[in-house]
């Protein structure tokens, strides 16, 4: 829990930190709520850039620390920032219905499918940004925009399922079409999940290969 | 008692420089200087010593352990000092330690508060905020505060005042005091280990020239020396004529 502590105190930039609450933003009442997972992807890349700006890399080196946790330390970080955004999202979604907001008219609603697809798109993300940043170790803008391409793709296609009449069901909240939705969901943890790992292991990798 | 610091056939290419088959060892209660003029690979051979950058064969031994796979543990028995890096320069001095302290079993706050005191450092302020002198300071005061046995410090006296540097340099001596602690410091400026380096080592373009204790490292380069000079060679002088002479004095 040290390296979390440290990545929170020292090294997280604070809008990556104000990014992790955005999951919230699913009670407005119209919003293109996957934009919402395009904080979270952003926020690897404020936080390494920042990381960069700060030298938190020497530093994190001269600490007792090896390479691998210093990897650790920062997928701790942003896997926390990541699943932060979702579970403050399901909050959210309750208050919307409390308050009886109704269903999102410019896109896809909170439902268990967006869950989803949002651990999906996370996933990806990971999987691409983490192992290109860590190639060198300072190139934050190249690692995003070459992650951002599936991000957006993924974005895309979420969005535009529920306009094909046969997934309609996907952006319900009728309990039948929920329960449909719940293999998505666990599609969602399982590509999370191992993205997320398969992406360590190799950031690790590279990262022990690269002289600071 | 064993040598605190062991660095034996460090080897590590890049485009256009390359390290050779650096060796050299620090005894318990000594002061070595790491010299060379600059890219000459001390600052290299720093990191390599730290694993911040990967040597492509040799090996370095802490206090007997193998550093490259036991890091973690080697870590915890050195001090680390990189002058002229700003470390999360937005953040408070308290904030900085916090997170430090955490990672040292044997983190002594009190001895800590004491190098605060000593060096006039206050705590609420940025890292930006402090002069360079400050910033050596408040580095060296963490890398004091949790026992190590070995400090390696990379040019921490540079970009000071003379006042300063004294200052920095007493530490030193007050480190290797008790016989049992070793300080290794790269500096370009020589004058700084006249006074207070137990032992040398020479890097010139990528090997070590000579390592060795000062009086012996002295006596090697006596082949330099001129008829014109009177008394032993500085270190300055040997740096100089080593590296290809005196400044030539009728230039413009």
């Amino acid at each position: 829990m040290k390296l979390l502590y440290k990545e929170l105190a020292l090294a997280a930039h604070p809008t990556s930190i104000v990014f992790a609450v955005l999951g919230c933003l699913v009670i407005v009442p119209a919003y293109p709520y996957t934009v919402i997972f395009m904080f979270g992807c952003l926020a690897p890349y404020i936080t390494f850039q920042y990381a960069r700006e700060t030298n938190d890399q020497w530093y994190t080196a001269i600490l007792p620390v090896t390479k691998r946790e210093s990897v650790r330390g920062k997928y701790m970080l942003i896997i926390s920032i990541q699943l932060f955004q979702l579970l403050i999202a399901v909050p959210s979604v309750f208050l919307r219905k409390i308050l009886e907001v109704e269903n999102n008219p410019v896109g896809m609603d909170a439902t268990l499918a967006w869950f989803g697809f949002g651990l999906m798109i996370y996933g990806v993300f990971d999987l691409v940004f983490f192992p290109a940043y860590y190639k060198n170790g300072y190139k934050a803008g190249k690692a995003f925009v070459i992650a951002a391409i599936p991000m957006l793709l993924l974005m895309v296609a979420a969005e535009g399922s529920v306009r094909i009449p046969q997934l309609t069901w996907l952006d319900s909240y009728a309990p039948a079409d929920l329960m449909q939705q719940v293999p998505i969901l666990l599609i969602g943890i399982l590509c999370y999940g191992g993205f997320v790992t398969l992406a360590y292991i190799i950031s690790v990798k590279r990262f022990e290969h690269v002289d600071l | 008692m064993s040598n605190l610091l062991q660095v034996e056939h460090l080897n590590k290419h890049y485009p256009g420089f390359t390290l050779k088959d650096i060796s050299f060892s620090v005894k318990p209660g000594h002061i070595m200087g790491l010299i060379g003029k600059n890219g000459a690979g001390k600052s290299t051979t720093l990191k390599c010593i730290l694993n911040m950058v990967r040597p492509e064969s040799g090996t370095v031994t802490i206090l007997g352990k193998d550093f490259y796979r036991y890091e973690k543990e080697c870590k915890q028995d050195i001090g680390v000092v990189f002058g002229g890096i700003d470390f999360y320069p937005l953040k408070k001095l308290s904030a900085i330690t916090s997170v430090t302290r955490q990672f040292y079993k044997d983190w002594d706050q009190e001895r800590y508060k004491d190098y605060l005191r000593q060096f006039s450092l206050d705590e609420s302020k940025q890292f930006r905020s402090l002069s360079n002198g400050m910033k050596v300071k408040y580095l060296l005061a963490l890398a004091l505060s949790h026992h190590a046995s070995l400090y390696l410090l990379d040019e921490p006296t540079s970009g000071l005042d003379p006042v300063s540097r004294d200052e920095i340099l007493h530490i030193f001596t007050r480190i290797v005091k008790n016989g049992k602690r070793s300080v290794l410091f790269s500096t370009h400026i020589t004058s700084d280990l006249d006074r207070c380096a137990d032992d040398i080592t020479y890097i010139q373009n990528g090997t070590v020239l000579k390592s060795a204790d000062k009086d012996t490292f002295l006596h090697s380069f006596e082949h330099l020396r001129t008829a014109e000079d009177r008394g032993p060679l500085s270190l300055e002088k040997i740096m100089l004529r080593t590296e290809g002479g005196d400044p030539d004095e009728t230039a413009l």
